[in-house]
């Protein structure tokens, strides 16, 4: 379980977000949403303990992630970040071997079995089997960035936390990963995700952690998120609801409709 | 790739080899096998084997092999190809110390010594000075290095205009140049000690290394401590720096090239690199050494000048050929 208490997270001295407070269950899939800027990058670096934050307290598994070692927390949460190049001719295979770094003592320079039948079950789950060969740098950037969700998941970590996954891919393969981070969430994992697309983002998620204005302006249901002002608030647009034969909304911003 | 890497240890080796066979007396190869399984015989290539061919393979060795790893380590820490051992001012402040030092009137044996205290003290400050949250910041170091090292640099050229003898001025640019000669086991000894633990901490450095190929955030995500190890590549680096500084002056072209091109035979896996490149900067450096010590006998032409000379139009012509090649 991931507990937010009154959170504070900060860039060079300017505070982005205060009085965060929240908690994320085991087997919760989470969109975090808001506009460019508000903090969701940030916040997500800090949960993950790969950036510090400012105020309050971030716990993960009843522990201060400020207080667990670097091997400790990366046995608990992964963080998939966005793309980048590589400076280094790595293939896809050694790419998601890296993630299990923190599953070997400093003297275990090896991969091992368990290693290797991670790196092959998330290069599966992600599509990529048949890339495992293939030099990084001559992958497509969608392509990119199944492998980076694939070495979050050759983690093995019971919380993961990705930074936009769906980025540069196409329609079809973004609805692939939503439904395979809605998969691992439904085995038990906490997912917790940053999302643009808001009706991505209703589609799979559980809850929907709305920032904007420098804090969370609401953490409920996609229904409830959607179908409140918060939306409007957070993106400074109107929006139009529009709700489906289910009785799901989807929202689409009211200049683009008309 | 174990294959590979045995083929750069055999270079090596060879190169070793031909080290001690070639110079400014040629010597058969019968003699020198004699020589070397009977080190108490007496003789002329006894002599020469033991007390100045064999100090210099093996400084050569260390230097070489030094400067390589450095370079693997810093271009693997700041994910740069262009870093090299000297980014961090061990070169400059070395200089500026012994240049000092020459025009004091310092006795010789005691520059090695000073040229390793000054160039690791610069690394010091630089790392100091780059020094952000538990780590080092990359830009922070390279500017930091660049401006000391301008510093430093400035400070060599201003003890050469105010050194009254030519004798000092060309001891002060035999150690820009990065020369072996006139070194023997003495030489060795002072920096040995410090080039042997640079090289125990980059052994402990590779399974960061090999994480931060995928960039300082997801290595921190995965677990590496990148603070800790950004201090731990930097000692170690500065220590193989400031040892092989100490031992032959200032020798370019290795620190930089050698990872380039040890990474184009063995890849970027640090197990296998930083031995790769232990294995080519010591062959390179003792087939410089030779070529250096035999072409213009009985004089000798600076290994720096000839590694710039030989090194850097095939590093090139390698390069460009494989980038024609993808």
């Amino acid at each position: 379980m991931i507990e937010l208490r009154d959170l504070g997270v900060s860039i060079d001295g300017r505070m982005l977000l205060r009085d965060v407070n929240a908690s994320v269950e085991p087997g919760e899939f989470v969109a975090v949403l808001g506009p460019n800027g508000v903090g969701k990058t940030t916040l997500l670096r800090a949960i993950a303990g790969v950036r510090p934050h400012a105020t309050g307290s971030i716990v993960v598994g009843g522990e201060a992630v400020d207080r667990l070692r670097p091997a400790q927390r990366a046995r608990r949460m992964a963080f998939v970040t966005s793309d980048d190049a590589l400076t280094d001719a790595l293939k896809v295979a050694d790419v998601v071997g890296i993630a299990r770094f923190a599953h070997h003592r400093w003297w275990e320079w090896s991969s091992t079995p368990d290693d290797e039948a991670a790196i092959e079950r998330a290069l599966r789950a992600v599509r990529m089997e048949a890339y495992r060969e293939r030099l990084f740098s001559t992958l497509s950037s969608g392509e990119r960035q199944r492998v980076w969700i694939a070495m979050g998941l050759a983690q093995e970590t019971p919380v993961l936390i990705l930074d936009e996954p769906t980025s540069h891919l196409d329609v079809r393969v973004a609805h692939k990963i939503l439904a395979l981070l809605r998969e691992v969430a439904r085995r038990g994992h906490t997912v917790l995700c940053v999302l643009h697309d808001l009706n991505e983002a209703a589609a799979y998620a559980d809850r929907l952690m709305l920032l904007g204005c420098d804090r969370l302006l609401a953490f409920d249901r996609p229904n409830a998120v959607l179908a409140g002002d918060a939306i409007e608030e957070a993106y400074g647009i109107e929006m139009e609801r529009v709700r489906l034969p289910d009785g799901r909304l989807r929202v689409f911003a009211r200049d683009a409709v008309l | 790739m174990l294959l590979r890497l045995a083929g750069l240890a055999a270079l090596a080796l060879l190169a070793a080899c031909g080290g001690l066979l070639v110079g400014g007396s040629p010597l058969a190869t019968t003699d020198v096998m004699q020589a070397l399984l009977h080190p108490a015989h007496a003789s002329a290539v006894t002599t020469i084997v033991w007390q100045l061919r064999m100090p210099r393979i093996c400084i050569a060795i260390v230097v070489g092999s030094s400067l390589a790893v450095a370079g693997a380590l810093l271009q693997g820490m700041l994910r740069n190809p262009l870093a090299d051992p000297y980014l961090t001012g061990v070169s400059a402040g070395a200089a500026a110390a012994i240049s000092i030092a020459i025009l004091a009137g310092v006795a010789p044996p005691l520059t090695p010594g000073i040229g390793f205290v000054a160039g690791l003290g610069t690394a010091i400050l630089v790392a100091a000075l780059a020094r952000r949250g538990g780590g080092v910041d990359p830009n922070r170091l390279i500017l930091a290095g660049i401006s000391l090292s301008a510093l430093f640099s400035a400070v060599v050229a201003l003890v050469l205009t105010r050194a009254q003898s030519i004798d000092y001025e060309q001891q002060i640019i035999a150690w820009l140049a990065g020369s072996l000669a006139g070194r023997g086991w003495h030489s060795l000894a002072v920096a040995l000690p410090y080039a042997t633990l640079g090289m125990a901490l980059a052994l402990f450095a590779i399974p960061a290394l090999n994480a931060l190929r995928v960039g300082d955030v997801r290595a921190r995500a995965v677990g590496l401590d990148v603070g800790r190890s950004q201090w731990l590549i930097l000692i170690a680096s500065s220590l193989l720096a400031a040892s092989s500084v100490a031992l032959a002056g200032i020798v370019g072209f290795i620190g930089l090239i050698v990872p380039h091109l040890a990474r184009r035979v063995v890849g970027s896996d640090a197990r296998v690199l930083l031995p790769a490149c232990a294995f080519c900067g010591a062959a390179l450096c003792l087939v410089a050494d030779a070529i250096g010590r035999t072409i213009v006998a009985p004089s000798e032409l600076p290994i720096g000048v000839l590694l710039a000379f030989i090194g850097v139009p095939t590093f090139l012509y390698l390069y460009l050929r494989s980038e024609a090649r993808t």
